[in-house]
């Protein structure tokens, strides 16, 4: 090796070994733990040492409902940003970017508004809106006339997830909506003028220019809401409370915290809760590559 | 030369010893770093006077820094979880002995008996319980049992409507149309919270049907069963007080918060909550005429549990295994605890309903004391206590209880579905 290659060698591992580093010890390293962790009877809490278990909390969890309603409820997280939140983002983005409406600086920055507040306050927030005689059973009470009427949605597992969806909604949509918009605007303004010129309808313009041309983004946004979703607690966690709401509305991350930091019945809770966190992960890798095959497919330069 | 050594040696003999006293005072003045984990949010009374505690603690003792943590509700419990898995174990903690409030030191081993540190001049060691196998007394709780099934009721509110205090579950069924017709609830509980109907309500329920005031420990050890015919009886009481009106349906979408308002507001005539629970009542008209009593004699009641509320051995503070293995760590932590229980804050704490009655040895309670806390004492010493749900049983089998006693107020689940389904999760 040439004397300057080895300088540039030594600069090389010089600028990348404190990065590696920490992301070794950082995200690595609890990375790795969970997984020794899931296959072991291991209590951090009682210390002492974990033997081998091979997949037998992997098995408990496969066979517990609370697993699969957790995922199913995951999932109408998943469909509801990258079907809810991403098109109305998009469109939201549209309508700013072709100035359809006065005023879109403020429209812009009301719904980007939620970004700026945390999770648990709007959490809290929309808990207050659906309490007994709260501002949703009283829109209801006056608009049914029934005074007993009250928003129970939240106390069936069928549709908790509606007003759960609706925050969802609610609060992510114009991080979306400011992605679109950012890319919108650094469209060629020619293109769009030409075709106008070519008698192209607001629509065409829409569906034939803008949207194919948006596609790396859509995909992109597809990435970064899926892989939210998977993870997402806080808002869930904040809006419910703890017992029947709760357990209707459990997504995998609140099941991996009842089971590892409450169920005391249970000593080998935190190796069961690492079996959960890494089905999360390894759902967030299948749903990723997933959009990956997709994008690729329908945009053959472009990697996500 | 002679000179000159003997000059060096008594120059060294003074420089050490000088360095040797130094080194003293500095092990004088050195500070001890005591890490206390607290319970109380800053909105409440019990988190303000923490602070006030902490504050006139260190000023008073210089070379004892507190590095504390108040967190309240579940963010206490979750922390206490997550700090103890990660070896972060505070020196003195906010903590109890039962399934609920002991059962992460107990897993961690981290009770320490305190019983030759408790100062028996400063407290009554026969109020202390024994908590351990072999008579450990692991904390110093902050006052004698912590009564959790108590019925608040607001005296003025319900004599203005033409009754008096009930005697009997009926007598309560009988306010529902005059509750109704009037837009207030008879009974008022947080039942959006899943420990709410556990701790405040089914505890005595079940000693009410069941006839037995130890029947969630035999339960727990499985000498009883969840699906025995008295403790599906407590369950379908929760099922009838629903029917009848004497609990609202909407109380499962009503959270601690909206509990307390509610009866603070006049919105209830009764308010289920523990005894804790007098410190939030702050309306005048309310608080100073109220009634704090047992639930009446209720439907299939065994007379051995006549006039039964659930309780628990009171919280408090307490030291660590961590905090007890260095003894300057331990006499400051101790130092801290008899501070923060001294005759002045325990007053102030009983003042401000948040204990029945203090464990100070020779303690005269004062004749001015409000009203809240004479209902307490007078409750207390007439009532006859039963176990606490959740003092016994924990995890997952607790939860499928407090989520199956909502659901059987909501109308989706039966009381012997839920009995069946913690049955089958306590013998997993």
């Amino acid at each position: 090796m040439k004397q300057r290659d080895r300088k540039a060698l030594v600069f090389y591992i010089g600028m990348v070994a404190p990065g590696l580093a920490i992301y070794l010890s950082i995200v690595a390293y609890p990375v790795f733990y969970s997984v020794w962790l899931s296959f072991t009877d291991f209590n951090p809490n009682a210390g002492g040492v974990g033997n081998f278990m091979g997949f037998f909390h992997y098995k408990a969890m496969l066979e517990n409902p609370e697993f699969w309603h957790s995922l199913k409820n995951n999932m109408i997280v998943v469909a509801v940003s990258v079907f809810g939140q991403i098109p109305i983002g998009f469109i939201l983005a549209y309508i700013l970017y072709r100035k359809m409406v006065r005023a879109e600086k403020f429209f812009q920055s009301m719904v980007f508004l939620p970004q700026f507040l945390s999770t648990i306050v709007i959490g809290i927030l929309w808990k207050r809106l659906f309490v007994a005689d709260g501002p949703v059973s009283t829109i209801m009470q006056l608009a049914t006339g029934d005074p007993s009427a009250q928003f129970d949605l939240m106390l069936r597992p069928e549709t908790v997830m509606i007003p759960i969806g609706i925050a969802l909604i609610w609060m992510y949509t114009g991080f979306y909506m400011v992605i679109f918009l950012a890319n919108l605007q650094k469209m060629n303004v020619n293109m769009i003028e030409a075709a106008k010129i070519d008698g192209a309808t607001e629509p065409q313009i829409f569906g034939r220019i803008i949207l194919p041309l948006l596609t790396g983004t859509i995909i992109v946004s597809s990435v970064l809401a899926i892989a939210g979703s998977l993870k997402g607690f806080d808002l869930i966690f904040a809006m419910t409370t703890q017992g029947l709401q709760r357990d209707n509305a459990s997504v995998l991350p609140i099941y991996m915290y009842e089971t590892a930091f409450r169920d005391y019945s249970n000593p080998m809770r935190f190796a069961y809760g690492a079996a959960i966190s890494n089905a999360i992960v390894a759902i967030s890798i299948v749903m990723i590559g997933i959009s990956n095959w997709i994008g690729k497919h329908m945009s053959q330069d472009e990697v996500y | 030369m002679k000179k000159a050594v003997m000059l060096l040696m008594i120059s060294a003999l003074v420089a050490g010893s000088l360095f040797a006293n130094g080194q003293q005072e500095a092990a004088a003045d050195e500070t001890i770093v005591l890490k206390v984990m607290g319970y109380g949010d800053n909105s409440n009374q019990e988190g303000i006077s923490w602070k006030r505690i902490v504050e006139t603690f260190e000023a008073e003792n210089p070379n004892i820094d507190i590095q504390d943590e108040l967190l309240y509700d579940e963010a206490y419990h979750q922390k206490v979880t997550a700090r103890l898995a990660s070896g972060d174990v505070p020196h003195v903690a906010y903590m109890g002995a039962d399934a609920r409030w002991g059962a992460p030191w107990k897993e961690a081993g981290q009770q320490y008996d305190m019983t030759k540190d408790i100062d028996t001049a400063q407290y009554d060691i026969n109020l202390i319980p024994k908590m351990g196998p072999k008579g450990e007394r692991y904390y110093i709780p902050m006052g004698t049992s912590n009564m959790t099934t108590v019925l608040y009721m607001n005296k003025n509110l319900v004599e203005s409507m033409g009754f008096s205090q009930p005697r009997t579950y009926e007598d309560l069924v009988a306010m529902v149309p005059a509750a109704k017709a009037a837009g207030i609830e008879v009974v008022s509980i947080d039942g959006a919270d899943g420990w709410a109907w556990g701790s405040c309500l089914m505890s005595a329920l079940v000693a009410r049907t069941t006839g037995d005031l130890n029947f969630v420990s035999k339960a727990v050890a499985g000498t009883k069963s969840f699906t025995d015919e008295g403790f599906v009886a407590a369950l379908a009481l929760i099922e009838r007080m629903v029917k009848d009106g004497v609990i609202s349906e909407k109380s499962v979408l009503v959270d601690y918060g909206t509990n307390t308002s509610n009866f603070n507001n006049e919105k209830a005539l009764f308010m289920v909550q523990g005894q804790w629970a007098a410190g939030s009542i702050e309306n005048p008209n309310v608080k100073d005429d109220m009634v704090l009593m047992a639930w009446p004699k209720m439907p299939g009641e065994k007379a051995a549990a006549n006039n039964t509320v659930a309780a628990a051995w009171q919280v408090g503070y307490g030291v660590t295994k961590a905090g007890a293995s260095d003894a300057a760590v331990l006499d400051a932590a101790v130092k801290f605890i008899n501070f923060f229980n001294s005759e002045a804050e325990v007053e102030q704490r009983l003042r401000d309903g948040a204990i029945v009655a203090p464990i100070l040895k020779g303690y005269v309670t004062p004749s001015d004391l409000p009203n809240a806390v004479t209902q307490k004492v007078l409750l207390a010493q007439n009532a006859v206590e039963c176990e606490v749900i959740d003092a016994f049983l924990t995890g997952d089998p607790n939860d499928a209880l407090n989520t199956g006693m909502q659901k059987i107020a909501s109308g989706l689940a039966t009381p012997a579905e839920v009995a069946a389904e913690v049955e089958a999760l306590a013998r997993k």
